[in-house]
């Protein structure tokens, strides 16, 4: 392809956020439907990169190179590989419904989805840059929004106000990003002052290659900076109030794609850049892991509040992604990718579920709960399939990307592998509790008045992540070829590194 | 060559003085009865001046060495007059004088603006301070100007005892600097430096008590403390002008002493640098996280950012000089928006607690989206002016080779985002704090647009602007 899809992909959010700028503010069914369709347009697009990447090239494609500022050598240059190409769509389906989900909302809507497109711009931005001032540029433009979405639309719980579960979310998220960006800033600085030429440009910052020692030195800034938003245990405190806090959209995008950025963003920087510093820090991480899948589970099943659940859920989830990049397989890291994907959608289809009811019963408290599924057969069904997949049940996409991790990491890593095992066990045990609190059993009379989703504008977004669940999770080989076309090449370069690593010590 | 007098060096400073002149002889002649065309006089003479001084840009030394004017005079130079600009719009709008408008609140603004431009062209350490006792002394009467009011007199008062303190600091270091070098060239001295083998104690105490006397203008530690008080207490337009082009001022007299002046002995000085730096940056965001009014908010918001431009100064490189320059545009942009919002505000509502802001949002959504971008600017949040600036601090920090200061930066950075983000909610998500919209008249709109719009700018579309920094950056060494 010829025209630029990548920045046209990118840029339709914000150019839809710049027309809805000069909307006036009571048109409130132009801005939604505005929003509509520059996400469905780079939703469309998304889905034919799909189809136009060449996996037996594979390497980076759809590459736009703009010189941008030459004298320091930053250049906007976008393109992706498999990894990228399945993170862009899923963030793309993920924006689809949430556009749709946030429909209900009624309060100062045009700065809404203004925020929210601008959002969804960052998100795209960082999953095709490949510049380092880009890269991080978009990953605060992805971050910064989030602060006023959840202020102002979210809402407050029992222990948190949303103010608190928004600030802590932002000062954790900036926290991470800057350890990172010193990081970085180090590397740039680093390559610039062996050769003479300073570049930003990821790519020939990875052909360049870093000596051993500034690897294993840089790689923890990067690691901790984005395992903040992975969120990785001990640091994933402002997940679960910040899904918690955030209006059903926010959610959505936070647990389906937000988190997702960190995992991509040690794929990319981490593992890409600097192998004998993965080579070296990573076996760590294989252990932290099992915190996030255990006592991430054992957090889950003790919440009574369901966006708790879900949240906690999500960082035991994420656990699954950590083992994954850490279990140095091409099986576990396609896992790993997978499981981004996977869980992406199937986290915004409860996450979306759960807003749809919560906007009429204004509790998520599962004890107060019950017997929905009379006045909700929809609601209740779709919300059955998201816990269902959630638990890893075969024919869902979450089936493969557990599986894969966990018979990736084995070789290497057998004690992580069986705690990922026992975490299914503590998924399945927590979900099918709540299902059962919230949609089955007696029902109290003042649910009476619960509507279901009717209208194909409030079916529609359900249906659509269902739907993708399904049809990945009995064929998942058009999505496993495009990651592993991009994994293989990551996967040579970490196993050559590995040999110039033990050569080193880590200090 | 350093004999001539020539005079299109300084044109455009006589330019300056003679408008200053003019508004008072015409207030002279109206006998104060006719303010208004003392103010378009102001406005539209500094608005020419404005595109003069993008036009025209002849560099060159002369005054018998007194003059230098290079790429780094003529970038500051627009720096002042823009500043001045956006200045005297908000005198003409604002309400703090209780509807006074005084011929020569802007009559003494355009001499601080001449003084502000000769302190980017000073080549002697007599025009150094020439320049700077004109901005300085004007700055003590306008910052008094609000004698009505208690809080405004104690700002008058504060700042005329630091900014004597600190003039006392710059005389002495002069002294002990012309005392061990013979000459009050900058360039001489540079060279005497250069050539002496071991550095003279005198010379270093010198350099080290004009750093620090320069420091009050920057608004950084020791001579910090004035800083939240007259923010709070001199009027707004006025307060606008000293964090940005006082600031500015008193940063080119900083640079060309420190990249240059007294760049042979900066491994003597740069510790003392770094600790006033990070003293700075913490002093300025930890004292901002509890405030309750919005302009003593912003008077630590303030010192925070001298912190983080100091870093340009430690690192001391070609990109770190550019870095600050880069940095103080975007400042220039983002705080005239932050301010001009708070004099558009406050003539609807009197004080200036953050509290009186609460659902902005709903009252009045183009200052509330200036607010926002201004403190998310500010915040250092991209694509902003703000942050781009700060990458290139952190970077050309880095690039020296001081990767613990990178990391304090980015702590404070963080703290300071907690604090923005305050203003940010109180404006956005607490109900408003009155039902009445407040009205913003069309001019007034058109100027935080274009506010708006260059803090985008300079936050995306950076290679312009870079290299022209850049240019002004390599100048300075």
């Amino acid at each position: 392809m010829n025209f630029p899809v990548l920045p046209v992909i990118k840029l339709l959010p914000a150019a839809g956020a710049l027309v809805i700028l000069f909307y006036p503010a009571a048109w409130k069914n132009t801005i939604r439907l505005t929003a509509v369709l520059s996400v469905g347009i780079s939703l469309f697009l998304s889905v034919l990169l799909l189809f136009y990447y060449d996996n037996h090239a594979a390497g980076f494609q759809f590459i736009t190179r703009i010189p941008w500022i030459e004298t320091l050598g930053i250049s906007y240059h976008v393109g992706v590989d498999g990894i990228g190409i399945v993170m862009l769509l899923l963030t793309a389906a993920v924006i689809f419904a949430g556009v749709f989900v946030s429909w209900s909302i009624e309060d100062l809507v045009k700065e809404h989805y203004i925020l929210l497109l601008l959002l969804v711009t960052g998100v795209f931005g960082v999953f095709m840059t490949l510049d380092l001032l880009f890269f991080y540029l978009f990953y605060e433009l992805s971050v910064a929004p989030m602060y006023l979405l959840i202020a102002i639309w979210g809402s407050s719980s029992k222990e948190y106000t949303k103010e608190y579960a928004a600030m802590k979310l932002t000062l954790y998220l900036t926290m991470g990003a800057l350890i990172a960006l010193v990081g970085l800033l180090i590397l740039y600085a680093t390559a610039g002052s062996v050769t003479g030429v300073y570049t930003s440009d990821i790519l020939e910052l990875g052909a360049a290659g870093f000596d051993p020692r500034t690897q294993i030195f840089v790689f923890p800034f990067i690691f901790l900076g984005f395992a903040v938003i992975v969120p990785m245990w001990p640091f994933h405190t402002w997940s679960p109030i910040g899904h918690a806090a955030a209006p059903a959209a926010v959610s959505m995008l936070h647990a389906g794609v937000l988190m997702k950025l960190g995992a991509f963003a040690i794929i990319r920087l981490g593992l890409g850049l600097l192998p004998v510093g993965a080579v070296k820090w990573l076996p760590f991480v294989a252990f932290i892991c099992i915190f996030n899948i255990i006592y991430g589970g054992y957090v889950a099943m003790s919440q009574k509040d369901i966006k708790f659940i879900v949240g906690y859920s999500s960082s035991s989830h994420m656990g699954y992604v950590l083992l994954g990049l850490a279990g140095m397989s091409v099986v576990a890291m396609n896992g790993a990718v997978f499981m981004m994907f996977a869980h992406g959608i199937m986290t915004a289809l409860l996450f979306g579920l759960i807003g749809f009811f919560y906007n009429q019963t204004h509790t998520r408290v599962v004890d107060d709960l019950g017997g929905l599924s009379k006045k909700l057969p929809f609601v209740g069904v779709a919300f059955i399939i998201g816990a269902l997949a959630s638990s890893g049940l075969p024919g869902t996409a979450n089936f493969i990307a557990e599986l894969l991790v966990i018979l990736g990491a084995w070789k290497n890593y057998p004690i992580p592998a069986i705690a990922a095992t026992l975490g299914i066990v503590i998924t399945a045990t927590y979900m099918l509790r709540a299902v059962a609190g919230i949609f089955f059993g007696p029902m109290d009379p003042k649910w009476e008045g619960l509507k279901d989703a009717v209208s194909i504008r409030e079916r529609l977004p359900f249906v659509f992540l269902i739907l993708i669940l399904i049809i990945f999770g009995f064929g998942p080989g058009m999505l496993v070829d495009l990651i592993e076309s991009a994994v293989t090449p990551l996967m040579a370069q970490l196993e050559s590194a590995r040999t110039v690593a033990a050569t080193y010590s880590l200090f | 060559m350093n004999g001539e007098s020539d005079f299109s060096l300084i044109a455009l400073e006589a330019a300056v003085f003679l408008l200053g002149i003019a508004v008072l002889a015409l207030d002279m002649v109206f006998r104060g009865s006719r303010p208004a065309i003392v103010r378009r006089t102001a406005i539209t003479g500094m608005a020419l001046l404005v595109v003069v001084s993008f036009l025209s840009g002849k560099s060159g030394a002369g005054w018998y060495g007194m003059i230098l004017v290079d790429s780094a005079s003529i970038f500051f130079r627009r720096i002042f007059l823009v500043a001045a600009l956006f200045v005297f719009i908000m005198m003409s709008r604002s309400r703090d004088l209780g509807g006074r408008d005084p011929a020569e609140y802007y009559g003494l603004a355009l001499f601080a603006t001449v003084g502000m431009m000769f302190t980017a062209s000073a080549a002697n350490f007599m025009t150094l301070f020439m320049a700077l006792e004109l901005l300085t002394i004007s700055f003590y009467v306008l910052v008094a100007y609000n004698r009505d009011e208690l809080l405004g007199l104690e700002a008058g008062v504060k700042y005329l005892i630091i900014g004597t303190v600190s003039t006392a600091f710059i005389l002495l270091g002069l002294a002990f600097v012309y005392g061990a070098t013979g000459s009050l060239d900058f360039g001489v001295v540079a060279s005497r430096l250069g050539e002496a083998g071991k550095t003279d104690p005198l010379l270093l105490v010198g350099a080290v008590l004009m750093l620090v006397g320069l420091g009050f203008k920057i608004s950084a530690v020791p001579f910090h403390t004035w800083a939240p008080d007259v923010y709070q207490g001199a009027t707004t337009p006025v307060v606008a002008f000293l964090s940005v082009g006082s600031k500015a001022a008193g940063l080119v007299l900083l640079m060309r002493l420190a990249f240059s002046v007294f760049l042979a002995i900066r491994p003597e000085w740069v510790l003392i640098l770094s600790v006033v730096t990070v003293a700075t940056m913490f002093y300025g965001n930890l004292g901002a996280l509890s405030q309750t009014n919005i302009k003593r908010l912003l008077g630590y918001s303030g010192i925070a950012q001298a912190g983080y431009l100091l870093m340009g100064l430690v690192a001391a490189t070609v990109e770190s000089g550019s870095a600050m320059l880069y940095y103080l545009a975007g400042y220039l942009a983002t705080n005239l928006l932050a301010f001009m919002v708070i004099v558009v505000f406050s003539r609807t509502v009197k004080g200036h607690s953050i509290s009186s802001y609460a659902g902005l949002a709903r009252r009045s959504p183009i200052l509330a989206a200036s607010l926002l971008v201004a403190m998310l600017s500010l915040a250092g949040v991209p694509p902003l002016a703000g942050f781009f600036g700060k990458f290139l601090l952190i970077d050309a920090v880095i690039k020296a080779g001081y990767t613990w200061l990178a990391v304090v930066a980015a702590l404070n950075v963080v703290t300071a985002l907690y604090y923005y983000l305050q203003v940010v909610k109180t404006v956005y998500v607490l109900p408003p704090a009155a039902e009445t919209p407040i009205e913003v008249d069309t001019s007034t709109k058109a100027v935080l647009y274009a506010c708006m719009l260059a803090i985008l700018v300079i936050g995306v579309f950076q290679e312009p602007l870079y290299d022209a920094v850049r240019t002004a950056a390599v100048t300075l060494f």
